[in-house]
């Protein structure tokens, strides 16, 4: 099916942000089960798969226009969202060629890319970018190869350095992440990083996903989904800006919770680069409003009993409490006990 | 249980080290060093006066505040011993900095070792203004730059030599809870 773009959305101030019918269908419901709990649900990023946006290598929706937007709007005020180490170029590079290679190969009617050595040409038609530029070579663009092509890509993405038998966290683009920050974070071990999570580290979760990540192929990606929620459709939950976002997220209320409160989640894929060895970890976020959540009906019955019975340090570290109670209350009413299939699939063609 | 905030042995020198700098906030070197190796060379924090310093003697040697003796660490180790063994004694904060400035003089992680010694404060960066604020008690603290009242998570930044702290009333501003002092 052919992609067709909104004009830009907003996702600050006056939250224009909002799904067409058939983004809902598509949204990556991130719970195959009627319960919730880490585990290390990691699978081949293969096409195809429970949810379209399995599809292509790199997932780009109807939202991509105001995506890039709001990511130049955070980066204006605060450059350092994007950090990469020096000892990363290689790295930078291998990230640009595939970003590149799978965005004109998956969507040819917005993207392309010719290569002529290593004089490359790139047209990117939705932000209307024509660069051509000598690849290998970071004087050519208009920045650092990193921060040129993820500039142009939706979702966050960070950069591991594998050596010592760890993953380092040596470089990213940080603009829509659920409360971390990436200028504390860079430069951490896989266990560092991870260090404010509860419960995974004494299930063994992060020991065995960093051992399954330490042996990751290049041309064998792996995905999982994470998810939480956020007051109102908004992408900079940073730390860095909490103050900003915090009272919002006091500003919900039962009246308001089904059209301001959304689930967000991540559709996390993982690559190997060629020429680096390094990881490439794409955190792919979408953002959907309750409201229109339960336009589905196996979603809606699903939620409430998730959100209803999921740990409370998870939810704590989520930090759902505040208005938990609201989110249950609002799906009960469509949960009418019924038994539901395995799987996150919609299970319905239209709305 | 926390992964970012590193574990520590108890201090004891290296026995296949040639030479031993130890590096303390303390006013002491730590107990029972004297006779047990040669070539052991001790800095540590201590003045005679406002401002005066306390001479060196016997192999120690005295700095008025870790600020001065930090910024004459990597000078020191530039002119590194073969088999030079590096040990920091102190808070979080001041032991991470002295292995930031041993690592960037070149020396390699198995040759430095850390002990946590002196009371149980951190240093705590503002996640909004990037200010840190040195010597912190207790799990909340004032920001002395921006004022939020920053909760101090259990995530620790080597690098930084810092946790991080981020404003504990961001949702409803004032409601600020009880701070419990650290114990570790
Ligand atoms: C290189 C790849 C990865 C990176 C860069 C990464 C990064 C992060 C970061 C920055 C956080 C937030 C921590 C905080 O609160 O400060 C996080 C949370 C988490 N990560 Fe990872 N992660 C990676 C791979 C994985 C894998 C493979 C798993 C598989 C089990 C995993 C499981 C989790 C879980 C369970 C959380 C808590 C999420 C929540 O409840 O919202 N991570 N990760």
């Amino acid at each position: 099916m052919k992609l067709s773009l909104k004009p830009q959305e907003t996702y600050r101030d006056d939250y224009t942000f909002s799904n067409s019918d058939e983004a809902i269908l598509r949204f990556p419901f991130p719970f195959p089960e009627d319960g919730y709990m880490y585990s290390v649900n990691m699978e081949p990023h293969v096409r195809g798969g429970a949810t379209p946006v399995y599809d292509k290598v790199f997932d780009v929706d109807e939202h991509y226009i105001g995506d890039m937007a709001d990511r130049a709007i955070t980066l204006d005020q605060d450059p350092l969202r994007c950090q990469v180490l020096p000892h990363m170029e290689t790295a930078e590079w291998d990230t640009l060629e595939l970003l590149m290679e799978s965005l004109a190969n998956d969507y040819p009617e917005h993207f392309s890319l010719t290569k002529n050595g290593d004089k490359w040409h790139w047209i990117n038609r939705p932000l209307e970018i024509d660069q051509t530029f000598t690849f290998g070579r970071k004087e050519t663009l208009p920045y650092d190869p990193f921060e040129y092509i993820t500039r142009q890509m939706q979702g966050d993405f960070s950069l591991q350095d594998q050596r010592d038998n760890n993953l380092y966290m040596d470089g990213g683009m940080v603009t829509s992440q659920a409360d971390w920050s990436l200028n504390f974070d860079v430069g951490m071990s896989f266990h560092e990083w991870h260090g404010p999570v509860p419960l995974a580290h004494q299930a063994g979760v992060f020991d065995r996903a960093l051992q399954y990540l330490l042996r990751l192929q290049y041309g064998k990606p792996v995905r999982r989904l994470n998810w939480t929620m956020t007051a109102n459709p908004r992408l900079d939950t940073s730390p860095e800006n909490y103050p900003l976002w915090g009272p919002e997220k006091a500003a919900i209320t039962p009246e308001n919770v089904g059209h301001r409160m959304c689930l967000r989640v991540e559709l996390q894929t993982l690559h190997r680069l060629p020429r680096s060895n390094a990881i490439l970890f794409s955190i792919r976020g979408y953002l959907i409003r309750l409201e229109e959540l339960v336009k589905v009906k196996k979603w809606a019955v699903r939620m409430h009993r998730v959100i209803r019975d999921l740990h409370p340090q998870i939810a704590e570290y989520k930090g759902l409490p505040r208005y938990r109670q609201y989110v249950v209350d609002y799906f009960a009413p469509f949960d009418d006990g019924r038994t539901l299939n395995s799987g996150i699939a919609a299970e319905q063609d239209s709305i | 249980m926390n992964t970012s905030r590193p574990l520590y042995k108890p201090f004891a020198l290296d026995p296949s080290g040639l030479a031993h700098l130890i590096v303390t906030s303390l006013d002491t070197p730590p107990e029972g060093i004297e006779d047990s190796f040669d070539n052991i060379e001790v800095w540590t924090v201590k003045h005679a006066g406002p401002g005066v310093p306390v001479l060196a003697a016997g192999g120690i040697r005295p700095f008025r505040s870790t600020t001065e003796q930090l910024a004459q660490l990597g000078h020191r180790l530039g002119r590194m011993t073969a088999g030079l063994r590096f040990y920091a004694i102190g808070s979080e904060a001041f032991i991470w900095d002295a292995y930031n400035i041993a690592i960037a003089a070149g020396m390699h992680p198995s040759e430095i070792f850390l002990h946590r010694a002196g009371p149980f404060v951190r240093r705590v960066y503002c996640s909004h203004c990037r200010t840190m604020v040195e010597d912190v008690p207790a799990n909340i603290v004032t920001c002395p730059s921006c004022e939020a009242s920053l909760f101090v998570r259990d995530h620790f930044s080597r690098r930084l030599a810092a946790f991080m702290g981020v404003k504990v009333d961001a949702e409803v501003p004032g409601e600020v809870p009880a701070a419990e002092v650290f114990t570790s």
